[in-house]
């Protein structure tokens, strides 16, 4: 099977978040870029996919300005991934998710594809958005929090769960389609020091980015803002645990009124 | 006037659900209130339209088929596109589901829509459509301007208030279902297990969530947790030490590499508060920790603590609420 996956670069999550001097952004002044939270999963989910059926291929996928870009697309490598095609951006031009979508589509249609895989969002922009772009572009059908994916080659489809409102849902679906992994059912694995090595050398094929006009896309973020610090807990003094059981019944109704 | 904003329903027991209700406020306030218009997919779909009229939308486009409760959202995609062409739309809003934020992704490149998801305040600008929205797990939030002649916003759970009653007469418009291509009707959902959380609500969908982490100490002592969650009416969830220990399923786990939510009040009983739980529920409106130990990160997020063993505060916790809530 040939299984594209598609990742995107975003803060370490331990990252002191500021405000760019614009007013607009994140400041990326020092941010460490890495690959993480639902996209280290669908590398892993791919890989996984790929030892439980022999012969298939993970080419990885990434759009974005360097340096981070290529550095996450070598941190793939080093997991396991196969190729790599980089849709390399301007830098400073902070593309939407649409707009991704679209410069990921031209990578992924010059590759071969069964199944394209994408984390269920980015950590940074959170929104979800790309996987189900993606497919409208490449024409074909997706689903979003998928969990438990399997490969039935006597039956040629792909089986599946989803964990949606009305519960865990159970799908089959043949091939091409897109899937945007739910969570981090599986655990990452972490690359070794000669695959890291390796990977360093492994070239990259490159695309052109989409060649619209608003290179931004259909949005633009105007206002980026942190919340005024929380200035911590404030603490229910008791004797017994029943006194602490009223007063905070007693603060969640009167105070926060949150109470049911 | 403005041209029309298309309200994409949900159904919960075959009534609108609390997201609908949601987006219909809020198409009504940066649309007019006369400007609403409601589309349902589904086999239940016209029976239900006349829901819409509760809330003073008096106008209803229907796919009536049952292939579409589970269709997949490229499909209901294409029938939104052509019900919002088909009355002018300018704007489609809908809850802050799976499929409402499914849908308006495809919207984004079918319907050639500015979109938005997880939004929490929606403005109409002398520039422009205008999306206030927490990113970074509620670290930060951005404020996006939707450009061009089209846009398509998901909401985020419980950040609007729901529409206010207002009886209406509902005239019923069906959408045609063609051109649909046939390979999109091939994917099958083989069945639907709902989920085995007892009669609770669902973790995302829930105004209070009350989670255990590692102080729990073991599987069977993760139903102190539960039974507090029982008392308040809300979904239970964990932290990763919980679902990777096997004390709960995976389906339980709040945060980075689990489900995010922002419930009206979140709970954390025997949490540490490490980033990676954190960025799954810090923008939840009022959040409560309970834990030993006082230099846990979890209370510098918090709005109330108790100091404590929860082993001790957490049953009286639950008498006393059962207690005042006269269970």
């Amino acid at each position: 099977m040939e299984i594209v996956v598609c990742v995107k670069p975003v803060p370490d999550a331990e990252t002191r978040l500021r405000v760019a001097p614009d007013g607009t952004a994140l400041d990326p002044e020092g941010v460490k870029f890495v690959l993480a939270g639902y996209d280290e999963s669908a590398v892993e989910q791919a890989l996984l996919l790929k030892e439980a059926n022999p012969g298939s291929k993970v080419h990885v996928v990434s759009a974005g300005p360097p340096p981070r870009t290529e550095e996450v697309l070598r941190a793939a490598l080093a997991l396991g991934c196969d190729s790599a095609t980089w849709v390399e951006m301007p830098p400073g031009v902070s593309a939407d998710p649409v707009a991704a979508a679209r410069s990921l589509a031209r990578a992924v249609s010059g590759a071969a594809h069964d199944l394209v895989l994408v984390g269920k969002q980015a950590g940074d922009d959170e929104a979800g958005v790309v996987g189900g772009a993606l497919a409208e572009l490449l024409g074909m059908p997706d689903f979003t929090a998928v969990l438990d994916l399997r490969w039935d080659a006597a039956a040629a489809r792909l089986r599946f769960q989803r964990s949606t409102e009305a519960g865990v849902e159970k799908w089959e679906s043949p091939v091409p389609c897109l899937v945007s992994l739910q969570q981090a059912w599986n655990d990452p694995r972490t690359a070794k020091l000669p695959a890291i090595l390796k990977s360093r050398k492994t070239p990259i094929a490159k695309v052109a980015p989409d060649p619209s006009p608003e290179p931004h896309g259909a949005t633009r973020s105007v206002k980026f803002e942190l919340p005024p610090p929380r200035t911590g807990a404030k603490l229910i003094e008791f004797k017994t645990p029943e006194e602490a059981a009223q007063r905070l019944v007693k603060v969640l109704k009167e105070e926060a009124k949150v109470f049911p | 006037m403005s041209a029309p904003a298309l309200v994409v329903g949900e159904l919960h027991d075959g009534h609108l659900s609390d997201g609908t209700k949601e987006a219909i406020a809020v198409a009504q306030s940066v649309s007019g209130n006369d400007a609403v218009v409601g589309f349902l997919a589904g086999a239940e779909s016209r029976a239900a339209a006349a829901g819409f009229g509760e809330y003073g939308v008096s106008r209803v486009l229907v796919a009536e088929d049952p292939r579409l409760d589970a269709a997949v959202a490229s499909v209901v995609a294409q029938l939104v596109s052509t019900a919002a062409d088909s009355v002018s739309a300018d704007l489609v809003v809908v809850g802050g589901t799976t499929h409402g934020r499914d849908l308006v992704a495809h919207l984004a490149v079918r319907w050639n829509a500015a979109v938005a998801t997880g939004v929490t305040r929606l403005d109409r600008t002398a520039t422009g459509l205008e999306a206030r929205r927490p990113v970074f797990g509620g670290r930060a939030t951005e404020t996006r301007r939707l450009e061009g002649a089209r846009a398509a916003v998901a909401l985020r759970p419980h950040a609007f208030p729901a529409v206010e009653p207002a009886s209406v007469a509902v005239t019923v418009t069906t959408v045609p279902l063609d051109g649909i291509p046939p390979g999109h009707w091939m994917p099958k959902r083989l069945g639907v297990e709902v989920a085995s959380r007892g009669s609770g609500p669902t973790l995302t969908d829930a105004t209070i969530v009350v989670s255990g982490g590692r102080g729990v100490r073991t599987a069977d002592n993760f139903r102190l947790v539960e039974e507090l969650a029982s008392s308040l009416g809300a979904a239970v969830g964990a932290s990763r030490a919980v679902t990777d220990a096997g004390w709960r399923p995976q389906g339980y786990q709040v945060g980075q590499t689990g489900k995010a939510v922002s419930p009206q009040l979140y709970v954390a009983v025997g949490i540490s508060g490490a980033i990676q739980h954190l960025v799954g529920m810090v923008s939840s409106r009022v959040i409560v920790a309970i834990n030993s130990d006082a230099s846990a990160p979890i209370f510098k997020v918090a709005d109330y603590g108790i100091v404590g063993d929860l082993f001790q505060i957490v049953p009286a916790l639950t008498q006393e609420i059962r207690r005042v809530r006269g269970l």
